[in-house]
């Protein structure tokens, strides 16, 4: 477990909202160069990072391992007078968790903001009933304007600085951790292998534009030709007020196998009967729709990706606040390292 | 001034727990010559003797506690219903995080996902008595072990320097008055000057009316952090104060029309002594001027405060030179014998 803090730890700190997700590479791939797990490492051009753990045996097939790397955010479109950064947000957010929240600016530096949050005597009388957009709210940097155009233009990115919290038990609190926990449960399932003795190449991807277009999934799992893949992502861990069909999967039970058309029925079958032999925690969902993850890019790569998605549960989705129990990262990285060398 | 701020606002003190933070006070006080008293509801009066008398009895006034949070009840899973101690807009509550005043666990406001919102709900932020918080207990049993109903919580201290001469924190809201007294306190003063820090503000001023009561000042200054609204596109007529432009003094706000005579002598003293200053241009908010105002006989008051932004919320922001503006202002303005 303390492997996983670790991890995480490292992982969640870098910038990398869709699109930027090149600002990670550096510290990510001297990081993931000392774990010594990967025999290859690369990036794409379109903003995914890969690394490939070879077991030795000739012609062995590859199982490619995904999460994605980037996170949600904002983007910069006007710098107004006063200090003030009108933006757009990359990813869905919801506008009621901005008002005077912290920001992470990434310009020529890093600068801190704070979403402006409006002042009762400016109210107007039905100010809770009118709904808000995340468009209309904007950042105050404190900066005068010349400064502040010296670090910041149209098109800088924008997003929630990671503030690690433990809470009770092995739950933590975080910003990013959709997907970036999901990369460091990956990283720590390969530490579970021996790689000599599996029977398959393993690699792992870290794509990128998951929260908007899904390139960074579907040219990298292209470029690495995998015979199967485990898409690895989070899902909403039930909360009071959430849907009743999303009480099936709560924090706290391990990770949630999803059955969808978007993954592939006998891989994920043959996936829940290895973890009941292995006797790992897990819980079960489907999507009869669209999965909201990169399954259905992976699946479709190519000539098609028998394709298996498993979750983390998470609270807070999409938040500065994104809330996990440990322990279910810890079973997924389990469970993932159980069904490759099953393979 | 700047020295006490960082510590007297990462304290931890909502309405009704302000120990910690009169304690520290005490500590930064207790070898100026002062002599203090804590009286039975929680308020720490000081009386500092200066050179001289002076015919009327002068007050410096600031509030030790912060806006909070207060657990109302515990569920079956171990979430956290719960309401705010003073006026907390909602949309600063979502997502963040806060900390409990007496076991320090940490906790998470609930913010239910964007994506599981229904189509009426998006855009909307629900009632702080709609939120829970999640401390990561599984069970009422288990969050019990560290909290009960009753028991408070704040933001999370977070005292950083911003932008360019700003701090960033919970609690700027009062916790600068506060430090600009320990301040006078601790120097030589010309006049015999009493000052108050006082308890529960942010829920109705109910420390300030018994200071009233007891001290019966003649002339009050009520040290404060008002709201500024100088935001991207506030036209100039709506923004009560702006961050950097001094000293803000109210002509009238909501509980108090303030005293003329004492509005023209800080405007006097601050012209005098090269002190930036600012009107507040609209009439909105209140402090505690409004009790010393109308307790016992009244009393002659004026608010010196420092413009702040998001006020009430984890990033309060104010400017370093307001803030020495208003320390400038009030020591100045105490140099006055007001006979």
């Amino acid at each position: 477990m303390e492997k996983l803090y670790d991890i995480v730890e490292n992982f969640t700190q870098y910038p990398g909202v869709a699109g930027f997700e090149y600002m990670a590479f550096d510290e990510l791939t001297k990081y993931v160069k000392s774990l010594n797990i990967f025999d290859e490492i690369g990036t794409t051009p379109v903003g995914s990072f890969y690394g490939i753990m070879r077991c030795g045996k000739k012609n062995a097939p590859l199982i490619l391992c995904d999460a994605h790397i980037d996170t949600i955010g904002f983007v910069v479109t006007e710098v107004c007078e006063g200090g003030f950064l009108k933006i757009a947000n990359i990813g869905g957010i919801a506008a009621k968790i901005l008002p005077a929240s912290e920001v992470n600016i990434y310009g020529k530096e890093t600068i801190k903001g704070v979403f402006v949050s409006k002042p009762p005597h400016l109210h107007e009388a039905n100010e809770y009933d009118q709904k808000m957009n995340v468009v209309d709210n904007y950042i105050d940097t404190g900066l005068p304007l010349e400064k502040l155009k010296s670090i910041v233009r149209v098109g800088t990115p924008v997003g929630f600085p990671c503030k690690l919290q433990r809470l009770l038990g092995d739950n933590l609190a975080g910003a990013g951790f959709d997907d970036r926990l999901c990369g460091a449960a990956i990283v720590r399932a390969l530490m579970y292998l021996d790689k000599k003795s599996l029977n398959v190449d393993v690699a792992f991807q870290f794509s990128g534009t998951e929260e908007t277009v899904y390139t960074g999934a579907m040219t990298t799992a292209y470029r690495l030709n995998p015979d199967k893949a485990i898409v690895i992502d989070v899902t909403h861990a039930f909360v009071p007020g959430a849907p009743k069909a999303r009480e099936g999967v709560k924090a706290g039970l391990g990770g949630d196998i999803c059955l969808s058309p978007h993954t592939h029925r006998g891989f994920t079958k043959f996936a829940i009967e290895v973890a009941k032999k292995e006797g790992i925690p897990y819980q079960l969902s489907s999507a009869p729709g669209a999965t909201g993850t990169n399954s259905n890019a992976v699946q479709t790569s190519r000539n098609g990706i028998p394709t298996l998605l498993v979750s983390i549960p998470l609270k807070n989705m999409h938040t500065m606040s994104e809330l996990v129990d440990m322990k279910d990262a810890l079973d997924t990285a389990r469970f993932v390292a159980a069904v490759i060398k099953a393979l | 001034m700047l020295k006490y701020l960082k510590r007297y606002c990462d304290i931890l003190g909502p309405s009704g727990m302000e120990d910690e933070i009169r304690n520290a006070i005490i500590e930064d006080i207790k070898d100026s010559g002062c002599e203090y008293e804590v009286d039975p509801m929680g308020n720490l009066t000081v009386f500092k003797k200066g050179k001289k008398r002076r015919d009327n009895k002068v007050l410096f006034s600031a509030h030790m506690d912060e806006v909070g949070f207060m657990v109302k009840y515990i569920d079956d899973d171990g979430y956290v219903l719960f309401n705010s101690i003073g006026g907390v807009d909602r949309r600063v509550v979502s997502g963040r995080r806060i900390i409990f005043c007496e076991s320090n666990t940490h906790g998470v406001v609930a913010s239910k996902a964007v994506h599981m919102q229904t189509p009426e709900e998006r855009g909307k932020c629900e009632q702080i008595s709609d939120m829970h918080i999640d401390i990561g207990a599984r069970s009422r049993a288990e969050a019990n072990e560290h909290i009960m109903i009753g028991d408070c919580a704040t933001f999370v201290p977070n005292y950083t320097e911003f932008g360019e001469g700003l701090i960033r924190s919970k609690a700027l809201d009062d916790r600068f008055g506060c430090a600009v007294l320990v301040d006078m306190i601790n120097q030589d003063l010309e006049y015999d000057t009493y000052f108050t820090f006082n308890v529960c503000e942010e829920v109705g001023c109910n420390g300030a009316r018994e200071v009233a009561h007891r001290l019966r000042p003649d002339i009050v200054f009520v040290l404060e952090a008002t709201t500024a609204g100088d935001t991207l596109g506030t036209p100039k007529s709506k923004r009560a104060c702006a961050l950097g432009e001094g000293a803000v003094l109210s002509i009238a706000d909501r509980s108090t029309i303030y005293n003329k005579e004492l509005l023209e002598t800080a405007v006097e003293t601050a012209n005098e002594k090269g002190i930036k200053w600012q009107y507040k241009n609209v009439v909105a908010g209140g402090n505690e001027s409004g009790e010393y105002q109308r307790t016992a006989s009244g009393a002659k008051v004026l608010a010196i405060s420092a413009p702040a932004r998001y006020i009430h919320s984890e990033s309060n922001v104010l400017s370093v030179n307001d803030m020495q503006s208003v320390a400038d202002l009030a020591f100045a303005i105490n140099e006055r014998s007001f006979n």
